[in-house]
C-alpha cells in the first residue's frame, strides 16, 4: 500500500526522455511499479514454453513434501496445551467392586439378549438407569427412509442425566454407548452398555461433578446418535417435518451446553488394547488435546491404546519407522476422505462438541498374558474415570490445541501449517498453468516483428473471447451435475419398482451420459476452448483449495489423482496419439469410474480369494451400495461428499472431457449453437 | 438507449428478482461480507420499528442509517413491505442506467478532447486512443459489469443499503460528467452526511468545475459545506435531536462495532491495546480519507473522473465498514479506462486473487463460526489478501494510466540502437 503511494505519487513517474533514463541493463523493479511499457514479459514467455515441466515440478514438490512429513524432522511430539485438563492429577477411585458390578450387568444383559434378538432391551436399561438414581428419559425418533416406499421406522434412545451437584445445569459431558442387537452384522460390542452403567453407578456416588453427565445408550448405529443430537439441539424448533427424512422429535429433558463427548465401544470386559477413533463427519477431527488426554490417561493406567491400534502380532513387522509413519498418515487420510465418521462420536463434531470413540478390543483367549476376570476391566474403568475427571475440569470449550492435524504416530503429529504447503504446491500447478495460458493467449508463438504488427493487439483478442458461451457451458454442466442430487430422490422415480441402488446408479449413469454427450451437442465458438481451459483450471484449483480446507484428505487425494491429467490436458495438441491418450486418461478419471476403481481395489484386498470375474461383479454391487449410502449419508447426516462429487467434480470432469475431445467451432463454418454475449 | 440495453436491464432485473425470491436472499442478508452494521437490512428494520414505537433509534447502538432515508424507507416498510425488494432492484437498475449514460457522455467527451490533441500523439498509438467503436462498447461493458457482477447482484438481493449508496455515487458521477455542479454537490453532501467517506469526492468536483480558479474552488467548497449543513439540518428537523449525528457519522468515525467484515479495521481494533485506540483510529481514518487525496489530486488533475474512480475504490478498501457491494460498484467503472487496459499487467492475478479469497472467506467463516475449528486469524488472512488484491488492481490502474499518457505522446516502441528500451522510474 505504502509502496504504491511512494512510487506513483511522492515520486511522480517522470516519463520523459532526458539522458540517463534509458538503460539497457536489467534493473530491479517493484512488483507493483514495474515501469516497463511492454506488456510482454520475457520470463512469462520462456516459462510458458516449459509449462508442463514447471507444473510437474510443483506437483512433485507437493508430493515429496507430503512424503517428508513422515520424517521425524518434519513432525512434532504431542503435548497438552490446555492446562485445565491436568490429566492424572487425581487418584482414580474406581475399585474392584465396580468390576464385579460390570460382570454382573454383563451377565444380566446376555440373558436379556437371548430374548431380544433384533431389538434393544429398553426396559432393562431403563430399569438399571433408574436403579442407579439417574434422571432417566426415553427419546423417540422416526426415520422416513427415502427408498422405503413411505414406510416409517421408529427408534428409541435411552439416556440418564446426572445433574452436577456443584453448579446449575449449564454445561454437560456425554458418555455414550451404542447398543447392537445380536442380529447385527457388526462386531459384538455388548459389553459397552455394562461398562457405561458401571461408570454411571460410580459417578452417581461422587459429588465433585461440575458438569452434568449424560449417559446415553443409542441404537441403530449412527442413526440413533444423529437423531438424539438433532433433538438435543433443534428439537424445540417447529419446522416442516414432512420433507425431512429423519424426524428427531424432542427431548423431555436436557443437560447444559455439551462440552465434550466420549463414545465407548467395548467388545468384552477382558480388554486387549484400545483403539481411539477420531475421524468425524466430513473428515472433521476433535481437538488434539482430547486425543492426547486419552492417550496420557490410558498410558497411566497401563492400557495399550493408540490411533488405529491393531492387535500385537506375534512376528514383528519389518517396516522402518518412516514407513510405519507414512502408512499411519495415509491410513488416517483414507479414513477421512469419505467423510463418514468412524464411530458415533463423529456426529458430535458438527455441533462443535469435541468427541472421540474409545473402542476396546477383546483379548484373544490363548494369549500368553494371564488375567483375572474379576479385575480385568479395572484399568479401563479407571481410565474412563480419569478422562471424565479431566473433562470435568474444563473451564471452556477445547480451543487451545489443533483442530487440523495428522497423526503420524501415537505421540507425533503434523499441524496444518506443515501439511498445507503440500496441497498448496499441488494446487499451484493449476493456477500457474492458468496464468501462463492466459498471458500467452495473444502471443502466437515465434512471430517475427512484422507479424506482430499485423496481429490484433492483446486487449482486443482477450475482449473478444466468448465469455458468455463459456459461462453458459459451465452452467449447463453444473446443472447436469446437480441433477445427480435431485433426481434419485424424486417421488415418481422412487415409486418405480426397482431397488435404491440400481435407481441411484441408473440416474448417475444417465447424468454421466449427458455429460459425456454434452461436448457433441454444444460446440464452443472460436476461442471458447482456450477460455474454458483457463476457467477450468481456475475453478478446479479454487474448489480443491476450499475442499482441502474443509476436508484435507479429500482435497489432497483428488489433487494427487487428477492434477497430472489436468496438467497434461492440451486442447491444441496436434499429435493424434497424445490426444487419444488424453481422452483415455480423462475417461479413466470420470467420477463413476474412479468410484468403481476404488471399490474394486478395496474388494480385492478384502476378498483376495475371489476369481477375477467374480471380483468385478462383486465390486460392481459394492460400488452401487456405496453410491446409495453416500446419497443417504448426504440427506440424513449432512455428509457432503456426494454433493461435491456431483456438483463440483462431475461438472469439472465435463469441462475436462470437452477439452480432451477438443472439438472447436470454426470461424468460417460456424456451427455454434450458443450465442456469444 | 436502444432495445438491446433494455433487454440487458430487464435481464439484470429478472436475475435479481429471481434470486431475491430464493433462500439465497436471507443468506446474503446475514453474510458479513455483504451486510455490515452500517448497511444491513436487519438494522434498518430495527430502526423502523423503533421509529414506529416512538423511540429515538439512535439512542441505542443498532441503527446507523441517516434519518431522512430511515423515515422514507419506514413508510414503505410499514405500508407495503413486499415491494421493498422491487424498490431495491429498481434502484440498482437506475444505478446501472446512470453508469451507462455517464460512460456514454464520458466517451464522447474523450473523443472531442482527442480531436484537439491528436496532433501531438505519436504515430502507433491508435489502440490507445478512444475511437468511435468505444462509443457503444464501453458503455455496454460498464452496463454488463454492473448488472451481471455477482457482487452487485448479491448486494442487491441482500437488501443492503449499499444499493442506495451506489445509486447516489452513480448520480454524483453522472452529474459530474454532465457538468451539473449543483446536483452533484447536493447529492454529495447528502451521501457525506450518510456515510462520511464520500466527502473526498469534493476534490474531483473542484478540479472539474473550478479549473485553476481559486475563488471558484473556495466557492464550490463553501457550497458543499453549506449543503452538508443543510442536509444535517433537514435530518435534525425530522428527528428533532442531534443524536443521529453520533449514530451515523460518529459510529463510522469511532468504529464502535467490531463485527468482522472484509475491511482492515475490525481485526486490528480487536487486537489492539485499548489506550492506543485514539491514535490508531485517527491513523486509520486518515488512511481511508485524506492520505491519498492530495497526491492523487495532484497527479490526476487532468482526469477528474479517474480521480473519482480511484478515490471510490480506495474508499471501498479502507473504509471502516466496507462491503462487497462497494467493490462491485467500482469494478463497474473500470471499463471506462479500457484504453489503459493494455498496460494493466496484473488483471489476471487480481482476478485469481478475488476468486480465491472470496471462496476462502466462505470456507474460513464456516470453519470459524460454525465448525469452531478455525479462528479469526484464518478469516482475517483471507480478507487481508482480498484487500491486497484490490490494492493491486488500483495501483495497476494508476500505472496503466500513467503509461498510457506517456505512450500516447512518445509512441509505444522506443528503440535505442535497434533494441527495445527499458523505461525506468526515477
Amino acid at each position: 500500500m505504502v509502496c504504491y503511494s511512494n512510487k506513483t505519487l511522492t515520486v511522480p513517474a517522470n516519463f520523459c526522455l532526458p539522458n540517463g533514463l534509458w538503460k539497457q541493463e536489467p534493473v530491479k523493479m517493484g512488483l507493483l511499479s514495474d515501469p516497463s511499457i511492454s506488456t510482454h514479459n520475457k520470463l512469462v514467455d520462456s516459462l510458458a514454453k516449459h509449462m508442463r515441466k514447471l507444473c510437474y515440478v510443483f506437483y512433485t514438490a507437493g508430493v515429496v513434501w507430503f512424503m517428508c512429513l513422515a520424517l521425524p524432522e518434519f513432525n512434532h511430539g504431542t503435548y497438552l496445551s490446555e492446562n485445565a485438563l491436568s490429566p492424572g492429577l487425581v487418584y482414580p477411585e474406581i475399585r474392584i467392586d465396580s468390576n464385579r458390578l460390570a460382570l454382573q450387568l454383563l451377565e444380566e444383559l446376555q440373558r436379556e439378549r437371548k430374548e431380544h434378538q433384533s431389538t434393544t432391551p429398553h426396559a432393562w436399561i431403563l430399569g438399571k438407569f433408574n436403579e442407579f438414581g439417574l434422571e432417566t428419559y426415553i427419546h423417540n425418533y422416526t426415520l422416513r427412509y427415502p427408498f422405503g416406499g413411505g414406510k416409517e421406522f421408529h427408534g428409541k434412545n435411552i439416556y440418564g442425566i446426572l445433574r452436577a451437584p456443584r453448579i446449575g445445569s449449564t454445561e454437560g459431558i456425554v458418555f455414550s454407548a451404542p447398543y447392537r442387537p445380536p442380529s447385527s452384522v457388526h462386531d459384538d460390542i455388548s459389553a459397552s452398555v455394562p461398562v457405561l452403567l458401571t461408570f454411571a453407578e460410580f459417578a452417581r456416588r461422587k459429588n465433585y461433578w461440575a458438569k452434568d453427565l449424560v449417559f446415553l445408550v443409542t441404537e441403530q448405529e449412527q442413526l440413533g446418535m444423529q437423531a438424539w443430537l438433532e433433538a438435543y439441539h433443534d428439537g424445540d424448533k417447529k419446522y416442516d417435518t414432512s420433507s425431512s427424512y429423519l424426524v428427531p422429535g424432542n427431548l423431555p429433558a436436557r443437560a447444559g451446553a455439551l462440552q465434550a463427548a466420549v463414545n465407548i465401544e467395548v467388545e468384552d470386559l477382558e480388554i486387549d488394547y484400545v483403539d481411539v477413533k477420531i475421524e468425524g463427519l466430513n473428515g472433521k477431527l476433535p481437538n488434539l488435546d482430547m486425543f492426547n488426554l486419552v492417550q496420557r490417561i490410558m498410558a497411566r493406567e497401563g492400557v495399550t491404546s493408540g490411533y488405529k491400534q491393531a492387535p500385537r502380532k506375534k512376528r514383528r513387522t519389518n517396516y522402518s519407522t518412516y514407513e510405519q509413519n507414512l502408512r499411519q498418515m495415509l491410513a488416517m487420510l483414507s479414513a477421512q476422505t469419505s467423510g463418514v465418521p468412524s464411530g458415533n462420536h463423529g456426529l458430535f463434531h458438527r455441533y462443535r462438541i469435541d468427541a472421540l470413540t474409545i473402542s476396546a478390543a477383546k483379548r484373544v483367549t490363548n494369549s500368553n498374558v494371564k488375567s483375572n476376570p474379576s479385575s480385568a476391566a479395572v484399568p479401563f474403568l479407571k481410565a474412563i474415570e480419569g478422562i471424565s475427571r479431566s473433562l470435568n475440569n474444563l473451564l471452556e470449550r477445547f480451543h487451545q490445541s489443533f483442530f487440523f492435524y495428522l497423526i503420524v504416530h501415537n505421540d507425533r503429529y503434523v499441524s496444518i501449517g506443515d501439511y498445507m504447503p503440500a496441497l498448496v504446491a499441488l494446487i499451484a500447478c493449476g493456477f500457474v498453468k492458468a496464468y501462463l495460458i492466459w498471458s500467452t493467449l495473444d502471443a502466437p508463438e515465434h512471430t517475427s516483428q512484422q507479424d506482430a504488427d499485423t496481429n490484433p493487439p492483446a486487449v482486443y483478442l482477450k475482449l473478444t473471447l466468448p465469455y458468455g458461451s463459456v459461462l453458459i457451458y459451465l452452467t449447463v454442466s453444473v446443472v447436469i451435475g446437480y441433477m445427480g442430487n435431485v433426481l434419485p430422490l424424486q417421488k415418481y422415480l422412487i415409486s418405480l419398482p426397482i431397488g435404491a441402488g440400481p435407481l441411484t446408479v441408473a440416474m448417475l449413469m444417465a447424468i454421466n451420459l449427458a455429460g459425456f454427450a454434452l461436448p457433441f451437442f454444444l460446440v464452443l465458438p472460436f476461442g471458447g476452448l482456450e477460455l474454458l481451459h483457463i476457467s477450468l483450471l481456475l475453478i478446479y484449483s479454487c474448489a480443491l483449495i476450499v475442499i482441502g480446507l474443509l476436508n484435507f484428505a479429500l482435497g489432497f487425494f483428488v489433487a494427487v489423482l487428477s492434477m497430472p491429467m489436468i496438467v497434461a490436458l492440451d486442447p491444441n495438441t496436434t499429435n493424434v496419439t497424445l490426444r487419444g491418450l488424453a481422452r483415455l486418461w480423462t475417461l479413466l478419471l470420470n467420477p463413476v469410474v474412479v468410484i468403481y476403481a476404488v471399490v474394486l481395489v478395496l474388494t480385492f484386498y478384502q476378498f483376495p480369494e475371489l476369481a477375477f470375474q467374480q471380483l468385478l461383479l462383486r465390486a460392481a454391487t459394492a460400488a452401487m451400495d456405496a453410491v446409495t449410502f453416500a446419497l443417504i449419508d448426504s440427506v440424513i447426516y449432512g455428509n457432503w461428499l456426494y454433493f461435491v462429487a456431483c456438483t463440483v467434480f462431475f461438472p469439472l470432469w465435463i469441462a475436462c472431457w470437452t477439452l480432451a475431445l477438443g472439438r472447436r467451432g470454426d470461424n468460417t463454418i460456424s456451427k455454434t449453437k450458443l450465442k456469444t454475449n | 438507449m436502444d432495445s438491446n440495453r433494455f433487454k440487458l436491464l430487464l435481464l439484470g432485473g429478472a436475475i435479481r428478482l429471481y434470486f431475491s425470491q430464493t433462500s439465497l436472499a436471507s443468506l446474503i442478508g446475514n453474510r458479513v461480507e455483504f451486510a455490515t452494521p452500517l448497511n444491513s437490512f436487519k438494522r434498518l428494520q430495527e430502526g423502523v420499528f423503533l421509529l414506529q414505537q416512538g423511540v429515538d433509534p439512535y439512542s441505542g447502538d443498532l441503527v446507523h442509517e441517516s434519518p431522512l432515508l430511515l423515515k422514507a424507507l419506514s413508510y414503505i416498510l410499514i405500508n407495503c413491505a413486499q415491494v421493498l425488494p422491487l424498490l431495491y432492484i429498481l434502484f440498482d437498475l437506475c444505478t446501472a442506467t446512470l453508469l451507462y449514460l455517464l460512460s456514454n457522455t464520458f466517451v464522447k467527451q474523450k473523443l472531442q478532447q482527442q480531436k484537439g490533441e491528436c496532433k501531438e500523439y505519436a504515430k502507433d498509438t491508435e489502440e490507445l486512443q478512444y475511437n468511435d467503436e468505444d462509443k457503444s462498447t464501453i458503455p455496454e461493458l460498464v452496463l454488463l459489469a454492473y448488472l451481471f457482477n455477482p457482487l452487485t447482484i448479491m448486494s442487491c438481493i441482500g437488501l443492503t443499503s449499499t444499493v442506495l449508496s451506489n445509486f447516489l455515487l452513480a448520480l454524483i458521477l453522472y452529474s459530474m460528467v454532465k457538468r451539473q455542479l449543483l446536483i452533484s454537490i447536493v447529492v454529495l453532501a447528502f451521501e457525506t452526511v450518510r456515510s462520511l467517506y464520500p466527502f473526498v469526492l469534493i476534490a474531483p468536483l473542484i478540479l472539474l468545475f473550478a479549473r485553476r480558479s481559486i475563488p471558484m474552488a473556495i466557492a464550490i467548497f463553501m457550497i458543499f459545506v453549506t449543503s452538508c449543513f443543510a442536509v444535517a439540518g433537514a435530518n435534525f428537523l425530522i428527528m428533532n435531536s442531534w443524536n443521529y449525528l453520533d449514530g451515523t457519522l460518529g459510529f463510522i468515525f469511532y468504529f464502535r462495532d467490531l463485527q468482522p467484515n472484509i475491511g482492515l479495521f475490525w481485526y486490528f481494533f480487536t487486537e489492539m491495546f485499548e489506550h492506543f485506540r485514539t491514535m490508531f483510529l485517527i491513523t486509520f481514518q486518515l488512511n481511508a480519507t485524506v492520505l491519498y487525496l492530495v497526491p492523487l489530486s495532484l497527479k490526476l488533475r487532468k482526469e477528474p473522473l479517474l480521480l473519482a474512480t480511484v478515490l471510490i475504490a480506495l474508499m471501498a478498501v479502507f473504509r471502516a465498514y466496507p462491503s462487497l457491494g462497494d467493490v462491485g460498484f467500482y469494478l463497474a467503472l473500470l471499463p471506462l479506462w479500457r484504453r489503459c487496459w493494455k498496460f494493466m499487467a496484473h488483471g489476471f492475478v487480481v482476478f485469481a486473487f478475488f476468486l480465491i479469497t472470496l471462496s476462502l472467506m466462505g470456507a474460513f467463516w464456516h470453519l470459524w463460526i460454525y465448525a469452531g475449528s478455525a479462528n479469526a486469524n484464518f478469516y482475517f488472512g483471507a480478507t487481508l489478501a482480498f484487500s491486497t488484491g484490490q490494492i493491486f488492481l488500483i495501483t495497476d490502474l494508476l500505472f496503466a494510466h500513467v503509461k498510457r499518457e506517456f505512450c500516447l505522446y512518445n509512441g509505444q516502441k522506443i528503440m535505442i540502437d535497434g533494441e527495445e528500451a527499458r523505461i525506468l522510474l526515477e
